[in-house]
């Protein structure tokens, strides 16, 4: 634990470039500075973008712990500070895209470093594997999707003490993998999109302390048995046997076998001891009959996604719900009735996912009856909010009004359903609900009216609504409302979503009309701009689907957040070229992508 | 005042700061010292010596022990440090977990 006035100090020590300089110029070391302390007041600098390569050199005799990841600025310089630090345990420059192999020579032979982070450095090749095989203490290092070559995969077993390696993406085949078996300490092993197959695999049982493993998107189809296995990831994998072989049952606690294809499913889980294991992901695999779920007793997350699961097949999950916390069924072909089966059998879950099923309003009444509920997705269904009823007065009832009994309900999720207004009216009396998310064309003011009452509404997104001005303007939400997102409400003026701005502060809007950044009231806190930039990059490369302007980051670099927000409410703004405009309201819709 | 209310923080430089025994008691370290069982020097003179502290930054750290007082009953002003104190404040305030 921290204490108040440390924390203080430490705001302070980094509060701009003027007090960094202050308490630099008094000493040229800070050696006396307990680790702990020297680690918090460098992840700080760090945060407030304040440290820059020579103010590194302060801190070499006592931090042992550094996080760089997707700072854009490492470069070799910054190397050559790190390599001088004599205590340093723990080193990440994942996603630090200057980061290249004859970077990494000033940290060869460093005495204490147990654990490197290299992930997506994408200019690390085996030159670079050459310098790190000479740091002999690292127990942990990360080297997914780096240049590397299977050559260089091979020189990684003269590192003894490796307990995890991270070899993700990387061109690993069944003889690298052979060569790595030296390894007799590893417990963690990732080789994910590697070219080894069940040649290969069969390696795998040298290492008997192993208890991660993923072989997803391998050519793997049979996986002897490894005792110690916890954890497995398979997906994308065909998978014909498992942990076939003699040696005791391994505890496995967590299986994901999103999107692999079983030959013959009771034959391939045949091997497994299931009443461990608390997570399965089985969303998008081949599994037809779910006859094994009675077996998993302990089953806490279990995610059946996009799988043959229906109503004929959902009484096997009723079997295990007693324990699961969180279920996921959606794009499933599980109905009202299915949800039904489910209702009194799952008294602890809370997180259920529906979208894309063919429920109604059936299936909102028996969702009522899972108590510890706190967030449910029912987007694309085909709930209306209201039940028709025969010869009563009045005929139809409001089907949302159930879920108030769910004393829990935080997250409510009802985009793209046939909900309209009125059907909307019990959600007003929602008191914990904080994350409301509607889609529809069908929606108008009224429906933002009943919002109002929410004490602890925090994020609201209405897309596509039929919002006015006026609506907006007389919208009055509570003060915990942090994020509004109204992409697509057409009918919204700039100058009324600037005005509601004005009014709500503390309110980040987002619209096809807002240009300005975020609004934050904790600026201090987050991270700046010029970092969200490295962030949001980052996720579009893994998406791998927008692609980014080359003028972008300079873009980006050109004003600094204070700037922006001044430039929004002087006539200037009109003047902003056009291409700005849309650079920055691209980033605002990647965040939301990055946040979501 | 009674005297058994207040304590004397001495500094490395031998400055002596006497304050309220339940500002002191801000820091775990002094409340340890002062309230522990047996006859510590500490507990029978209502003394503390520093040797590690010197006199500007004990003296910021009894004017946080009243800040943090004020602050605790509802008084929230903010608490202004100097950035050249900061680094020498943050080990003290590390020592007396505060």
């Amino acid at each position: 634990m921290q204490s108040e006035l440390v924390r203080l100090c430490i705001e302070a020590a980094c509060e701009n470039r003027e007090s960094v300089e202050k308490w630099r110029r008094q000493r040229r070391s800070l050696e006396r500075l307990p680790s702990y302390l020297a680690d918090a007041l460098l992840r700080r600098l760090i945060h407030r973008r304040l440290i820059f390569p020579s103010l590194l050199e302060v801190f070499k005799h006592s931090v042992e712990k550094i996080d760089l990841r997707g700072e854009n600025s490492v470069d070799a310089e910054w190397m050559a500070y790190l390599g001088a630090f004599r205590y340093l345990r723990s080193l990440n420059v994942a996603d630090c895209h200057k980061v290249t192999s004859s970077a990494l020579w000033p940290i060869t032979g460093m005495t204490s470093l147990k654990e490197l982070d290299l992930s997506r450095c994408m200019k690390v090749t085996d030159a670079g594997i050459r310098h790190i095989i000479s740091i002999s203490t690292l127990e942990k290092l990360y080297v997914s999707e780096t240049g590397l070559t299977t050559n260089g995969v091979t020189l990684i077993s003269s590192l003894k003490n490796l307990s995890l390696l991270d070899l993700g993406g990387l061109p690993v085949t069944d003889q690298a993998l052979s060569s790595l078996q030296v390894l007799t300490e590893l417990q963690y092993l990732d080789i994910w999109g590697s070219e080894v197959s069940n040649k290969g695999a069969a390696v795998l049982r040298k290492f008997s302390k192993l208890s991660f493993l993923n072989l997803s998107w391998t050519n793997v189809t049979k996986l002897p048995n490894l005792p110690s296995l916890k954890c497995l990831h398979m997906s994308n994998c065909t998978i014909s046997s498992l942990l076939e072989g003699d040696g005791g049952k391994p505890p496995l606690k967590k299986l994901i076998f999103s999107g692999a294809k079983f030959e013959n499913e009771a034959e391939a889980l045949m091997h497994i001891e299931m009443s461990f294991l608390s997570f399965l992901d089985a969303s998008n695999s081949s599994l037809q009959r779910f006859c094994f779920l009675p077996n998993m007793e302990a089953l806490k997350h279990l995610d059946l996604s996009s799988s043959i699961m229906g109503d004929d097949l959902v009484k096997h999950v009723a079997c295990v719900g007693a324990n699961l916390r969180n279920l996921n069924l959606s794009k499933t072909r599980v109905s009202s009735a299915g949800v039904g089966i489910l209702a009194g059998h799952l008294p602890n879950l809370e997180i259920l996912s529906l979208s894309y099923t063919p429920i109604d309003d059936v299936a909102v009444s028996y969702i009522s009856m899972m108590p510890l509920l706190r967030a449910v997705d029912l987007s694309n269904t085909n709930v209306k909010g209201f039940i028709h009823q025969e010869g009563a007065e009045p005929d139809f009832f409001l089907s949302l009004k159930a879920l108030e009994s769910l004393n829990h309900l935080e997250r409510l999720n009802l985009e793209q359903t046939h909900v309209r207004d009125a059907a909307l009216k019990p959600l007003s009396s929602f008191q914990e609900l904080r994350d409301l998310s509607l889609r529809s064309a069908s929606l108008t003011d009224v429906s933002l009216h009943y919002l109002s009452s929410l004490p602890k509404l925090t994020n609201l997104s209405i897309h596509d609504a039929v919002l006015s001005n006026n609506g907006l303007y007389l919208f009055n939400p509570s003060a915990t409302l942090k994020k509004m997102d109204l992409y697509g409400c057409w009918l919204l003026t700039e100058d009324a979503i600037l005005s509601f701005c004005k009014k709500y502060p503390q309110t980040e809007v987002r619209h096809e009309l807002v240009h300005n950044l975020p609004s934050n009231p904790n600026g201090s806190t987050s991270p700046s701009p010029s970092r969200l930039t490295s962030r949001t990059l980052l996720v579009n490369q893994k998406q791998g689907n927008i692609s980014i302007p080359p003028s972008f980051v300079d873009q980006r670099l050109k004003y600094n957040r204070e700037e922006l927000l001044a430039l929004q409410y002087s006539s200037l703004s009109l003047a902003i070229p056009l291409d700005r405009g849309s650079t920055t309201s691209q980033l605002l819709m990647n965040q939301s992508s990055y946040m979501s | 005042m009674k005297k058994e209310d207040m304590v004397k923080l001495i500094s490395a430089e031998g400055f002596e700061f006497v304050i309220d025994k339940d500002a002191a008691m801000v820091s775990q370290t002094i409340y340890n010292m002062l309230t522990s069982p047996g006859s510590f020097a500490e507990t029978q003179h209502g003394e503390v010596t520093f040797p590690e502290i010197s006199t500007t930054i004990l003296e910021k750290i009894c004017k946080y022990f009243y800040w943090h007082l004020q602050f605790a009953s509802g008084k929230e002003t903010e608490f202004p440090i100097e950035p050249e104190l900061t680094l020498e404040l943050m080990m003290a305030a590390n020592y007396l977990h505060t």
